[in-house]
């Protein structure tokens, strides 16, 4: 099987760009959560793109172009053959921020007032399109869409990729930028979201998800194509599992059997047992059911308390970032091997029975010797996926 | 405007540097009539923008067909100035 690295690391959150920087916030235990939402506010757009590319680009194809360039230039990838070079770029919503405008603008002006640019500003697969051709990459490319689980199936899928030979490269991640008035009152009209604007994973009184926006994108390769340019390796994608719970399309399925095959089909892809992962990146929404559900699987998975690894949720720094929330973990994940450090999970203070795992509540934590982290996301309409990440 | 006045050439000329400055066009400030679209990088969906913009402000109708041979600054603001006569008349 071919083995799969990583060359180069992007992201873009509420906590800065780059990723040991943005590694170091969370080390840190800051929180770039304001209000009840976790926004870039210091993102520029026209750092990484021209003002005419910027003004036709959504802002989530906007932050996957900045994220792209980061671990573009980290990867360094000269003289890839560019139709071995492959995109699979995801989103949960798309460019709901063009969608709304342009929607407004026809309901109350007509035609005329819409865009010739909204269909391609707003289109899921803009920010895949729009990183292949800042870079000139001619194989595959296309765009996920799997809600919160969107990052790491892409992830997952670009591994796959590779693997059939049909690329030595692919530049892969999720992105979003979903705070805009119609989504953010439609996850609250769910009761998705937290009444009180806190992400609290885990403890007893977390009462729904914060959303975040940004974007992560990784440059994957072959380890024969990293290895013969002398490319810098940051860690493997090991292991890669998804799967259906096929039971409702936003509750998860109360005995976690999506969540459970996804993490045991990633641990069996990685030719890895439970004992081998040192820590786990939760997805961990503060979700009153999410955290009490993945709880469960993780056990199960596990071996119960005694076998499981400490388990965090970065998503309590930074928000729920939905179809960019695998592939900023993803670089979490990968951040912590380099480093042997845990990030914390923020605001957890008053414990849930139904929760009773290690959380590194108290973090970051030393975890010397870590090599292998398994990293959950699991998307309404049921959709889950796991990666196992390695380190180089 | 709603008002059947012809435009000038360096109206004309004005109001398309405005609206190719608007969408962020790169040189467009100092486009002159002899300036081609393959200069500035405009594309058909630029051209959208621009021929909306040239619509609205001189009360005029710009069909597909007309701007197929349009290929630059000049002939954008010739073919505006005769539809706005062409409407007047």
């Amino acid at each position: 099987m071919t083995d799969v690295v990583i060359t180069g690391r992007g992201v873009v959150t509420s906590l800065g760009e780059g990723a040991d920087p943005f590694f170091d916030a969370l080390l840190d235990r800051r929180s770039g959560l304001v209000d009840g939402v976790g926004p870039c506010s210091d993102f520029d757009p026209e750092v990484a793109m021209t003002p005419k590319e910027a003004r036709r680009a959504d802002r989530f194809g906007q932050l996957a172009v900045a994220a792209a360039e980061q671990a573009w230039r980290e990867a360094a990838p000269e003289g890839l053959d560019p139709e071995r070079g492959g995109v699979v770029v995801g989103t949960g919503v798309g460019g709901l921020d063009t969608m709304e405008r342009n929607t407004l603008a026809f309901l109350q002006e007509g035609e005329r007032a819409v865009s010739p640019m909204f269909v391609p500003m707003m289109m899921p697969n803009a920010a895949a399109g729009l990183i292949a051709m800042r870079h000139g990459l001619q194989g595959p490319g296309w765009s996920i869409a799997s809600a919160c689980a969107t990052g790491n199936h892409a992830i997952g899928e670009a591994k796959r990729m590779i693997e059939r030979g049909e690329a030595d490269l692919v530049v892969a991640g999720g992105t979003e930028a979903a705070l805009t008035g119609v989504c953010l009152a439609a996850f609250k009209r769910m009761g998705a979201t937290s009444r009180v604007g806190i992400s609290r994973p885990f403890d007893a009184q977390r009462d729904g998800f914060v959303m975040g926006e940004g974007a992560a994108i990784l440059v994957l390769e072959s380890a024969e194509h990293a290895k013969a340019r002398g490319a810098k390796v940051y860690g493997r994608v090991a292991g890669y599992g998804a799967s259906n719970d096929a039971f409702h399309i936003t509750m998860p399925h109360e005995d976690g059997r999506g969540a459970i095959k996804a993490m045991t089909l990633a641990l069996r892809d990685a030719g890895a047992q439970p004992g081998d992962v040192g820590y786990v990146n939760a997805h961990g929404t503060s979700t009153p059911f999410n955290d009490k559900i993945e709880t469960q699987a993780i056990k199960d998975v596990f071996g119960g308390n005694g076998g499981a690894p400490p388990v965090s949720s970065t998503k309590s720094a930074i928000g729920h970032l939905l179809g960019a929330a695998g592939a900023v973990e993803a670089v979490i994940s990968l951040c912590a091997i380099d480093r042997g450090l845990l990030p914390p999970t923020l605001n957890l203070e008053e414990p849930d029975p139904e929760c009773d795992l290690d959380y590194v509540p108290d973090g970051p934590r030393e975890a010397p010797g870590l090599n292998a982290v398994l990293s959950n996301s699991f998307g309404f309409g049921g959709q889950n996926a796991t990666l196992v990440l390695t380190g180089a | 405007m709603t008002e059947k006045t012809i435009p000038t050439e360096d109206q004309v000329l004005a109001r398309v540097r405005e609206e190719l400055v608007a969408i962020k066009v790169p040189g467009a400030e100092t486009a002159e009539l002899g300036t081609q679209w393959a200069e500035l990088d405009v594309d058909s969906l630029d051209l959208v923008e621009l021929v909306k913009a040239l619509e609205d402000e001189y009360g005029i109708q710009i069909h597909d067909d007309e701007l197929k041979p349009i290929k630059g600054v000049g002939d954008a603001v010739a073919l505006t100035i005769r539809l706005a006569e062409a409407q007047k008349a």
